[in-house]
């Protein structure tokens, strides 16, 4: 295999430094195709200790006599030492990580190789057709149909095979539109909620340029949507750019709905932050928690500097007037922004969870991810490929599933009944986002991963959240069904630093920890005393 | 929809709050006899007002005065806005507007609270109305002014519990392992003759005569000498405190005293040092030099270490305290919320304090050494580093009468000067002896309890009812300045103290997540990332930021461990049953069909 030639050496004794909570682990270090190996000895517990290469966001090697040491910063934010006897073995092996971690290739990466025990290929990855989905809608309501227009992804290729669209519309007209906004990505439904029997829609931007050119077709689109919806249903566009941005658009073929164009819908801007800044305050924040010399008093004006909470007011409160719209006011819904697969789909998915009880239970939350990130487009392969730490000039990265995980964590924070999962399920989504074994999280589409054959040939990651084993770091224990809309308080106060995340490596998370083992201790008690009663009953006394 | 601002998000969480849209389907009963009382509460007036609610606007109401509370109801139909204010909550009570005031609700009364809350009340111009309420609220709001009684002397309730029993000395340092050989009881304060504002009854070293303890009362500032205030039960390291020594400009020793001390460092044979924390910044204690006080210098005291602590005095406390509720009432900052929060310096205050409580108590824990603990008096950092410290160190404080023996020790008996820093109805709102230590401490318990969810068997209701009590006047428990004052006034015989409510009403303190734990030493982290603002208590007024209402979690706790308890208890009633046959050959005939029926028309 190709990995070998960039495998500089095979072994070296080293010790592993795993911050303040671990013990060291001295041992024989061995580089493989995808890991990183540390084998302690037979005696030692936990015998073997292994870092997937992917993980590895930066590095760094200093050589001082005859050892050296190897500094590794990984995506999920842990910062490792390695002390490695001898120059030459350092520098190899530094050499080595440095290589097989920022290999790109999709189909030679680890997910196409990891077959975990227990599971079957090809187990879970149908747990979430756009079918499955479309059901739903059905049951709800028939002003929808399920287009598979896009099947061979030629008219949008960031879109899954089918979208949910408007029955009245034909594929004809969807294939208009389609050319009519950036990438393709025509107005698809997102959400129906049912209640107020409107929708929420997303959508690119339409290339009006500086012409203002207009789509008969989108605009017939866009009607058909308020026709479907109970009469005199008005529509609301939320442009996530400013009115100055949108406007700008046009000069590079951009731009934004014009109002005589699509009457009964009503333009709002709602600025969010994406691409670079959003990058930017991630690195920051993560500076900043990791500075343990830095004088604390400044630490509350540092963070806010840092700007991420503001990022994550503002999209919760954005999601908070697309859920608002809908519920009280009873509109239609259109979110986008210039391309659609970043800030977009952060403001539908947390206005789903704020509306829909069912996206908030473990497995809704999953079809969500699914359906809203994955299947929708949002390019995990060009967003996640550096985390916080790396030195290289960020391209395309930006955190914007971090950042939509950490407004649910908040949703989760204030409303602490109401989400089946727990923050055990956000890290490990953010985890296995940035660097993963299986093969959930890999490419930018689902062009691109049938390409790749990612469906077929890798394990998915729902598989193994849903083994009951682990049922118990990811569920929230106390969850009961709410079925209100859950509407966050977004003012500055009620926002917290994730500390779970953004100081897991810093700080022993262990007394959070026992309270959550504790909570489940009473619940399963109860349900243990629960199940036992027939069993007392039935133990009589035998004559 | 566009210009909806943000804050509409969380109307509904309005809806939990006190305003709540009722249907009272236009039957009126007699209002005034929905108005709580407390047995002793006496009705003075009422009158209508129109509250100006900071959240919602103004709102018509009535307004009943007692000499324990002033009670709003509102008249409006679709607004049940209640506000039920203890008098002893009011600091200070201004009028506003004049009589060529113009426009709407400008005249009536603005009223300060301690409790990080304005209330403010147009009344009508004509009839004296304003007058008259601000002459009575003041009487009784200030009752110490008027030569009345402060309501806990009028306060007739009853509780099955009496929480003056609660804090027994000789009981505590009994539990302590108190007295042993190196350290005695001594009761030469009985008459707080040698300190006035010390406890009746001192642990002191075995070594150190009566003698020897009033010759260096005249060293130490208002005659605190170093006593003990808690015993490591291992390794016998001892937290002592005091006030500062008299060593003045001229730098003035006293052989008594640094003999004293010596003998104190010499009951613990495992470190040769005796560790002094001085709470204060070193600046303040260089200067504290110049009235008279200062600190151990090294020359004078051999084989003793001072450290710094670095904690501001009453009123850097004081004016930090101004600023946060400057940002949080009755408007939240919001642009710069974080900034803002910092520029207060209340967490950084808060910091410093449980900063200096961990030294002292690892110095204890794992360095093996006995402290002693003191900043100017001795009654304010002081008690909060020693209380702090022994909550970290000694798990029995982190239970429900645990926590009230420690605050009745280190607090009440040893002289903080609650009326002073209180103002217990005083009309001197200005007073500089103002300031918000007991508060600071309770945020820093509350802290701990953030970051050690189940160490501690109270919830986040015992402290914050801990606070409101603080200022109610409804109790006598926080009333005065030290012990022989409360002893001359015979609170303990003429009121009832807040730990008879408390532990009446146990399960409502209760903290489901408690674990109990013996020996285990906490150390919080006190880090600027790990502090948070305690939003719950200083911005608990405002409607907007309250999230799920009453703390979901811990009733969702509660309801399960009732209902584990409930399945544990049918179980062994089920047992017990079986067990039952078993045993007695006697009952046999009966088949589990008949036992079953009879067990199940429990569930």
């Amino acid at each position: 295999m190709e990995f070998s030639e960039l495998i500089r050496t095979g072994r070296a004794q080293a010790e592993l430094l795993r911050g303040p909570e671990a013990p060291p682990l001295r041992g024989t270090l061995c580089v493989t195709g995808h890991h990183l190996l540390l084998s302690p000895g037979p005696q030692a517990t936990p015998d073997l200790w292994l870092l997937l290469l992917r993980s590895v966001d930066s590095i760094e090697k200093r050589v001082a006599g005859d050892s050296g040491t190897i500094t590794l910063r990984c995506k999920d934010l842990r910062v490792l030492q390695l002390d490695i006897e001898g120059v030459e073995a350092t520098l190899d092996i530094a050499r080595s990580i440095e290589a097989l971690s920022s290999l790109e290739s999709v189909i030679t990466s680890y997910p196409f190789y990891h077959r975990p025990k227990g599971l079957r290929l090809g187990d879970a990855w149908h747990f979430h057709p756009p079918e499955r989905y479309y059901k739903r809608v059905a049951r709800e309501t028939t002003a929808w149909r399920l287009s598979e227009v896009n099947e061979d992804f030629s008219l949008c290729p960031s879109y899954p095979r089918a979208v949910i669209v408007p029955r009245a519309v034909g594929d004809d007209a969807l294939a208009r539109s389609a050319r009519f906004r950036q990438g393709g990505r025509f107005p698809v439904l997102s959400y129906h909620h049912a209640p107020s029997g409107t929708v929420l829609l997303r959508s690119s931007q339409p290339l009006t340029g500086p012409q203002k050119r207009r789509c008969a077709e989108d605009e017939e689109l866009l009607r058909a949507v308020l026709e479907g919806a109970p009469p005199g249903t008005r529509g609301f566009i939320v442009d996530t750019r400013s009115a100055q941005t949108a406007k700008h658009a046009r000069l590079t073929g951009g731009g934004t709905e014009a109002k005589a164009a699509y009457p009964g819908w009503k333009r709002l801007h709602r600025p969010l932050e994406r691409g670079r800044p959003l990058q930017e305050s991630f690195v920051r924040l993560v500076e900043a928690c990791g500075d343990l010399e830095q004088s604390m008093d400044r630490w509350l004006s540092r963070l806010e500097g840092c700007r991420w909470l503001a990022h994550v007011k503002e999209a919760l409160s954005t999601a908070c007037l697309a859920a608002q719209g809908m519920e009280r006011e009873g509109a239609c819904i259109l979110v986008h922004g210039a391309e659609g697969m970043d800030s977009t789909l952060l403001v539908t998915s947390l206005a789903q969870l704020i509306l829909d009880p069912l996206s908030r239970t473990m497995a809704g939350f999953q079809e969500l991810v699914e359906r809203e990130w994955i299947q929708a487009g949002h390019p995990f392969q060009l967003r996640c490929a550096h985390s916080a730490f790396s030195h290289a000039r960020p391209k395309h990265e930006a955190p914007t599933f971090l950042l939509f995980l950490d407004c649910v964590w908040q949703l989760g924070r204030q409303f602490p009944l109401s989400l089946e999962f727990g923050e055990g399920l956000l890290l490990a989504l953010f985890e296995h986002a940035y660097a993963s074994p299986f093969g959930t999280f890999l490419c930018n589409s689902e062009k691109e991963r049938c390409l790749c054959e990612v469906r077929t040939r890798t394990h998915s990651l729902w598989s193994v959240l849903n083994q009951p084993k682990e049922q118990r770091k990811l569920r929230n224990p106390l969850y009961v069904l709410n079925p209100l809309a859950i509407w966050p308080s977004v003012e500055p106060q009620s926002l917290r630093l994730w500390q779970g995340l953004f100081l897991r490596w810093i700080h022993p998370s262990e007394p959070s920890e026992v309270a959550w083992e504790k909570v489940w201790q009473i619940v399963t008690d109860k349900e243990k005393t629960e199940g036992s009663q027939p069993m007392v009953s039935a133990s009589e006394p035998q004559p | 929809m566009a210009s909806a601002p943000t804050s509409k998000y969380n109307s509904h969480s309005l809806e939990n709050e006190s305003i709540k849209r009722t249907s009272r389907d236009g039957i009126n009963r007699d209002p005034a006899e929905a108005v709580p009382r407390l047995p002793g509460e006496t009705r003075i007036t009422d009158k209508e007002v129109i509250y100006i609610c900071p959240f919602n606007g103004p709102i018509k109401g009535r307004v009943y005065i007692t000499n324990y509370r002033l009670y709003l109801r509102s008249l409006e139909t679709d607004s049940a806005l209640i506000l039920d204010v203890p008098l002893g909550v009011i600091s200070r009570i201004e009028k506003m507007g004049g009589a060529t005031s113009r426009g709407e609700n400008s005249y009536g009364l603005d009223i300060t609270c301690k409790d990080m809350r304005n209330l403010r009340f147009a009344l009508k111009q004509e009839g004296h109305s304003r007058r008259d309420m601000f002459e009575i609220l003041t009487r009784y709001a200030f009752p110490l002014a008027h030569s009345l009684p402060i309501f806990a002397f009028l306060n007739e309730e009853k509780f099955n519990v009496d929480g003056w029993t609660v804090y027994n000395p000789v009981e505590e340092y009994r539990r302590q392992g108190l007295p042993n050989h190196h350290w005695r009881i001594t009761f030469i304060n009985k008459c707080y003759g040698l300190c006035d504002t010390y406890p009746a009854l001192l642990v002191v070293p075995f070594r150190a005569t009566d003698e020897d303890l009033k010759r260096v009362a005249t060293f130490r500032s208002r005659n605190r000498i170093p006593v003990l205030s808690w015993i490591h039960p291992e390794n016998k390291t001892v937290i002592v405190r005091c006030s500062q020594p008299l060593v003045g400009m001229s730098g003035k020793r006293n052989k008594d005293d640094e003999k004293y001390l010596d003998v104190i460092r010499e009951t613990n044979r495992q470190i040769s040092k005796l560790t002094i924390y001085d709470a204060r910044p070193s600046v303040n204690a260089v200067a504290n030099k110049a009235t008279g006080g200062g600190y151990e210098s090294d020359d004078a005291y051999h084989n003793t270490e001072l450290l710094f602590l670095d904690i501001h005095n009453i009123h850097v406390m004081r004016e930090s305290l101004k600023k946060v509720k400057d940002i949080v009432y009755p408007n939240v900052e919001e642009s710069h919320w974080l900034s803002s929060l910092e520029s207060t310096h209340w967490l950084e205050h808060i910091k410093l304090v449980l900063t200096g409580a961990i030294q002292v108590a690892d110095k204890v824990s794992s360095g093996k050494s006995s402290v002693l603990v003191h900043c100017s008096d001795g009654w304010d950092r002081t008690a909060q580093l020693t209380s702090l410290a022994m909550l970290m160190l000694d798990s029995f404080y982190r239970s429900i009468e645990g926590f009230e023996i420690l605050v009745q020790k280190e607090w009440i008996s040893f002289g903080h000067k609650f009326a002073s820093r209180i103002g217990h109805g005083d009309k001197n709102h200005a007073d500089a002896d103002r300031s918000p230590i007991f508060l600071q401490f309770i945020d820093c318990v509350w802290q701990m309890s953030k970051q050690f969810p189940t160490a501690f068997e109270f919830n986040e209701r015992f402290l914050i009812t801990i606070l409101d009590h603080l200022y109610s006047c409804r109790f006598g428990t926080f009333l005065y300045n030290c012990e022989s004052a409360r002893e001359k006034q015979k609170v303990t015989e003429r009121t009832v103290s807040l730990w008879s409510l408390i532990n009446s009403n146990k399960d409502t303190f209760k903290n489901p997540f408690y674990t109990k734990e013996i020996n285990r030493v906490l150390y919080p982290v006190a880090s600027m990332r790990h502090l948070e603002l305690w939003v719950n208590y200083y911005i608990r007024w405002n409607p907007r930021i309250k999230q799920q209402q009453p703390n979901p979690v811990e009733q969702r706790y509660m309801e399960l461990l009732a209902l584990r308890d409930e399945y544990i208890k049918r179980l062994e009633e089920l047992q017990l049953a079986n067990s039952a046959k078993l045993s007695d050959p006697s009952t046999s005939p009966s088949s589990p069909s008949q036992m079953l029926p009879h067990v199940q028309t429990h569930f």
